[in-house]
């Protein structure tokens, strides 16, 4: 805030005219001024200024220093901070600078209260410099010749004002120029500097409100040198495999300074630095021989320099440079391991030997080519043979035995130590005990407690399991005093099977196997599971293992999950080693969902849901509830037959009476002049003879409607009349038989004329008037001797065959006057058909009363006890009442239903003037 | 006499000879460089010979390991005194012939002549331990140079900077024998240590 009072007000030079009558033609005067003139004022101090009214202008504008107002930036200092000193003179003090702002004017105020500006300053509030401090210079080398020196300090607080920094250096009798910092006030650099001179250097800092200067120091240049580092680096290798050879070009003159050297080095490909140690490199030189070094190895270099005795700076680290060292022998022996394939031949091995490539630092060099010598143990005089191999497997058929192979490998320096393996026999040496795995990182340990027995070394075997390839063997060797190694390349998540065999001396122990994981993780999917069979409360499930590949860990247990659709979900711990599990305790006939859960120790995975049904019934429910109820259904329709069979009479009687044969009946010889002898069946017998009354055949006009609704309007009528008017009276010719109905016959033709039509015409019926079995009496037709009629009545309808309507043809079978179509009667067809079973001896036989007799038939309506037949007759005798006809030529319709008319008893013609069936 | 002074008095005059050694050393070293570039520059054929400069004592004297530690140092003041002298004014005409055509020589003749200054100012605080008074440098210094021919100038530049190595040379073996502890100031350094 204070930059801005540097500002230059530009308004405060405006010099107000007070009206000056002499002042024509010249520069304006100014009423007054302030003292002081545009001061530079520390912060916080107190300041006082005055502002001094010319005397020209008092009298004139009358103008005095009580009226004077002072102004900061056009806020009126208040008036507690003025005083007048006389009437020309005022003055303003502030305690404090930093309340104050620019410009500072003082103003008037003239008549007619008028402010008006007298004069006006810029104000400047500031700090003085600090004291620098913390001064430090390096001289920095730019070449060989060329040396600066760079001084840096700390310039202190910020003063807000424009501050000047200064570095200054002398000589005790010479003064250099001062070096003057360029865009930054905390460093500076001087191009020419001497060495072996003690220099005097500090910092000048200088500003409007004062000068401070920094702590001196005094240093010779050349003790605060920071040298290039050394150049042109080269590396050679010497004649020995362990050393290399340094040489480089320093770009400083002795004459200047004397050097000491680092030396750092590492293996190419590695990271981490080595360090000659210093003491061999603290005096000046420029070549070097580091030794201890890797044969056949590659290693980069790079040093650096200061001042011999240590006063001064590190120069940088040079560029690196590499190498490598000379070839050497190999330094050990390749490990050798084999296997033994012993399935092909009894008598005989195949061994793969195999052995693993030098490390580089074992190799020491290129390794050309392995050697692989066989000694057959068990026969001293067998030969060695010796192979030359290149790549680093061989195999070997051998006689089964004991063999030791011995293995060197050679690079063109020389050959290694050889490595050597038994082949024994047989494994029967002691094997390691408790052997265990531990992760470790990233790399999975193995240890094991050793036998008893001395182990020369140990053979540590792997291999990664899969499902669906083979165990890839990797291995590697421990020495004997080791109880533990640490596998590398070890991947998480995957099963290993580790193996250890300890070698002896003379041969080797068996191998001891564990699996082991590096690192577990939950199954990467859920055992699927399902049902093998169900059944009403319980459900045995089945599942496969997870591969090896999905288990990602030791399978600790499955878990079974399941319920029903609403019900809570049941949990069941199972076995890893299980495949089945049954769940018992059901619901039956109940839709169930399971899911199976396989957890390691690192989490779980439910596999996908499956649902089944329990059964309804459980096994042998069916088929005990099946079966007694067949049992029971044949005993009781065995026992119904056995019942009917002893009781066929009694049933025959029933169902099957025995019809009187009329061709066989003595009627067949009956004459009116002979009195009909009457031979009663046994059925028959079954009715009093006092309950039977003579037949009489009635005759009836088609068109004699009054009388037949007479008849019907009076059904019980005609049972009392025939009751009482049946007596006595026989019937005419042919109309009577031992069946005949006793009830009055009523007919208006003569008995002459009856006669004569005897010839042709046979008793149709009789009416038995006795209830049937303790039912209602009802009239019955027996069948008459004679078939004459009906084979008239068919002839008949023939010749009406297609001249009849619908009605006619459905009540062809009720056609009872053959000569007259429009007395018959109107009936359903398919109600005849319904009852024709059953109506043989009710409906037909009421509904030919009716026509016989003239008399309802709702009596035998009711005798039948059929609500449908009953509507039927009411309708036929409705009809039949208006006086429409039957045609007698539909019963030539329905053939069948002609066919089945024998059995109904039915009359099937009647002429006129001939006899009606009773 | 330097077995007598104080333990601070011979750890200054230690430090003294010790970067008088150095700065002779330096000095010789850059005169070296600045006589090939001078050579170069000036035309002049290097194994020119060159008559001793007047006004600059010899370098080489014979019985210089008879002489006394003060002595040493007195006569190398005359010697650095004359030179800081001849090197200013060589400074000078190169500035008038070559301008700032060649800044490269005049920075270097510079350095040089600050070294010559710098070096002077040791011995003379060297003398200062001694406890002898610095001869006033009006009265010793060398004669005014008589007014030159350009190429007497160039052959006097030349002989000039000859002459200061050698002395470069022989102030760090009086210097060496300076710090010397005990009486054996006086003693003639060997061989070895030769600057």
């Amino acid at each position: 805030m204070f930059s801005r009072w540097n500002w230059v007000a530009y308004g405060f030079c405006l010099v107000l005219n007070i009206c000056s009558p002499d002042a024509s033609g010249g520069l304006v005067q100014s009423c007054g001024h302030i003292i002081p003139e545009s001061p530079v004022l520390a912060l916080g101090s107190n300041f006082t200024a005055l502002c001094i009214l010319n005397e020209t202008c008092l009298d004139f504008g009358n103008i005095y220093a009580n009226q004077i107002i002072w102004k900061i930036k056009n806020r009126v200092v208040p008036k507690e901070q003025y005083r007048e000193i006389n009437r020309t003179v005022s003055s303003v003090t502030f305690n404090d600078t930093s309340s104050l702002a620019t410009p500072l004017t003082c103003n008037i105020l003239a008549d007619g209260q008028i402010e008006q500006n007298i004069y006006g300053i810029t104000v400047t509030v500031g700090l003085a410099p600090e004291k620098p401090k913390n001064l430090s210079c390096i001289v920095h080398q730019m070449s060989r010749f060329t040396f600066v020196m760079n001084c840096t300090w700390n310039p202190g607080r910020h003063t807000f004002l424009d501050t000047e920094f200064r570095l200054k250096y002398s000589w005790p009798e010479e003064v250099f120029p001062d070096c003057i910092p360029k865009g930054v006030n905390n460093s500076c650099t001087v191009n020419d500097i001497q060495f072996f001179v003690n220099t005097e250097i500090w910092v000048e800092a200088a500003n409007a409100l004062g000068k401070a200067e920094s702590d001196r120091l005094v240093v010779d240049p050349v003790e605060i040198v920071k040298p290039l580092s050394p150049q042109n680096v080269s590396v050679s290798s010497g004649i020995l495999p362990t050393v290399l050879k340094l040489s480089w070009e320093n770009r400083i003159s002795d004459a200047v300074m004397l050097l000491k050297f680092n030396i750092r080095y590492r293996i190419i490909g590695d990271t981490s630095w080595m360090e000659v140690p210093s003491e061999d490199t603290a005096s000046p030189r420029t070549s070097f021989t580091v030794q201890g070094l890797r044969p056949y190895t590659g290693y980069a270099f790079s040093i650096r320099c200061m001042k011999e005795d240590g006063v001064g700076y590190w120069s940088d680290w040079s560029e690196e440079k590499t190498g490598i060292t000379t070839e050497d022998q190999p330094s050990k022996g390749p490990p050798i391991w084999r296997i033994i394939d012993a399935s092909h031949s009894p008598a005989s091995w195949t061994v793969h030997l195999m052995w693993k490539a030098l490390k580089p630092f074992e190799a020491n060099g290129v390794i050309l080519q392995y050697e692989v010598t066989v000694r057959d143990k068990s026969s001293l005089s067998s030969p060695l043979k010796k192979y030359n191999v290149t790549s680093t497997n061989h195999t070997l058929q051998l006689p089964k035995g004991t063999y030791e192979v011995t293995l060197i490998a050679r690079n063109s320096v020389g050959a290694s130590p050889p490595s050597v393996l038994l082949i024994p026999a047989s494994n029967s040496e002691a094997p390691v005990k408790n052997l265990r795995t531990l992760p470790k990182h990233d790399k999975l340990w193995v240890g094991w407690t050793a036998p008893n027995n001395y182990v020369l070394k140990y053979v540590i075997e792997w291999c990664l399991v899969s499902s669906s390839s083979d165990c890839v063997i990797e291995w590697q060797i421990a020495l004997g005093d080791v109880q533990g190694v640490d596998l590398k390349g070890i991947k998480p998540f995957k099963c290993y099977l580790i193996t250890v065999y300890p070698l002896y001396a003379d041969g080797q122990g068996s191998g001891q196997s564990v699996k082991a994981y590096l690192k577990q993780d939950r199954p990467s999917k859920g055992p699927t599971v399902q049902t093998k069979k169900v059944g009403k409360a319980e459900a045995v499930l089945t599942w496969n293992h997870l591969a090896v590949e999905e288990q990602n860990g030791f399978i600790r247990n499955y878990t079974i999950l399941y319920k029903t659709i609403d019900g809570n979900e049941t949990v069941v711990t199972v076995d890893p080693s299980k495949t089945e599990y049954t769940l018992s305790s059901l619901t039956s006939d109940t839709l169930y969902t399971v899911r199976m859960m396989a957890s390691t120790d690192n989490g779980s995975r439910t596999g996908p849901d499956f649902t089944f049904t329990t059964q309804k019934f459980g096994k042998g429910e069916i088929e005990a509830i099946v079966v007694p109820v067949c049992l029971a259904f044949l005993l009781i329709v065995l026992l119904g037959v056995l019942f009917c069979f002893n009781k066929r009479d009694l049933i025959k009687k029933h169902i099957w009476p025995i019809v009187p044969d009329p061709s066989k009946s003595n009627i067949a010889q009956w004459s009116p002049q002979v009195p009909a002898k009457h031979n009663f069946n046994s059925k028959d017998q079954m009715y009093p003879e006092g309950s039977f009354t003579d037949v009489s055949v009635v005759e009836i006009e088609a068109d004699d409607k009054k009388s037949f609704s007479e008849q019907d309007l009076k059904p019980f009528d005609l049972l009392k009349k025939e009751k009482s008017t049946s007596e006595g009276h026989s019937s005419g010719i042919g109309g009577s038989s031992c069946m005949s109905s006793p009830r009055q016959s009523v007919s208006d033709s003569d008995e002459g004329e009856t006669t004569q039509n005897t010839s042709s015409t046979v008793q149709y019926s009789t009416v038995v008037l006795n209830g049937y079995r303790d039912q209602t009496p009802v009239q019955v037709f027996s069948r008459s001797e004679s078939t004459q009629p009906l084979l008239d009545s068919e002839e008949r309808s023939d010749d009406h065959a297609g001249g009849a309507d619908s009605t006619a043809q459905r009540q062809q079978y009720f056609r009872q006057n053959g000569g007259q179509d429009e007395n018959n009667t109107d009936r359903p067809c398919f109600e005849r058909a319904k009852q024709i079973t059953h109506a043989n001896e009710g409906d037909l036989v009421g509904f030919v009363q009716l026509q016989v007799s003239g008399q309802s038939s709702q009596p035998l309506g009711l005798g039948m006890e059929k609500n449908t037949q009953e509507a039927a007759l009411s309708s036929i005798l409705q009809t039949y009442t208006e006086g429409q006809t039957v045609r007698p030529e539909t019963v030539e319709e329905n053939p069948l239903s002609v066919d089945d008319m024998p059995k109904s008893y039915l009359p099937q013609t009647v002429r006129q003037g001939g006899y009606m069936p009773q | 006499m330097a077995a007598a002074d104080s333990p601070s008095t011979a750890l200054r005059r230690r430090d003294l000879c010790s970067r008088g050694i150095r700065l002779a050393g330096k000095m010789r070293a850059d005169v070296v460089d600045l006589l090939d570039v001078y050579v170069e520059q000036q035309g002049l054929d290097a194994s020119a010979s060159v008559a001793a400069v007047e006004g600059v004592p010899l370098a080489a004297v014979e019985r210089w390991d008879e002489q006394t530690g003060t002595q040493r140092l007195l006569e190398n003041l005359a010697a650095y005194r004359a030179f800081r002298a001849l090197l200013a004014q060589m400074l000078e005409e190169q500035r008038e012939q070559l301008g700032e055509a060649d800044a490269g020589l005049g920075r270097a003749l510079a350095a040089v002549l600050l070294q010559v200054s710098a070096f002077t100012y040791h011995l003379e605080e060297l003398l200062r331990l001694e406890s002898r008074g610095i001869p006033g440098e009006e009265g010793d210094g060398p004669p005014p140079p008589p007014r030159l021919s350009l190429f007497e100038q160039k052959l006097r530049g030349l002989g000039v900077l000859r002459e200061l190595a050698q002395w470069a040379v022989r102030s760090a073996r009086d210097l060496r024998q300076l710090a010397k502890p005990g009486p054996a100031t006086g003693t003639a350094p060997g061989l070895a240590e030769s600057p």
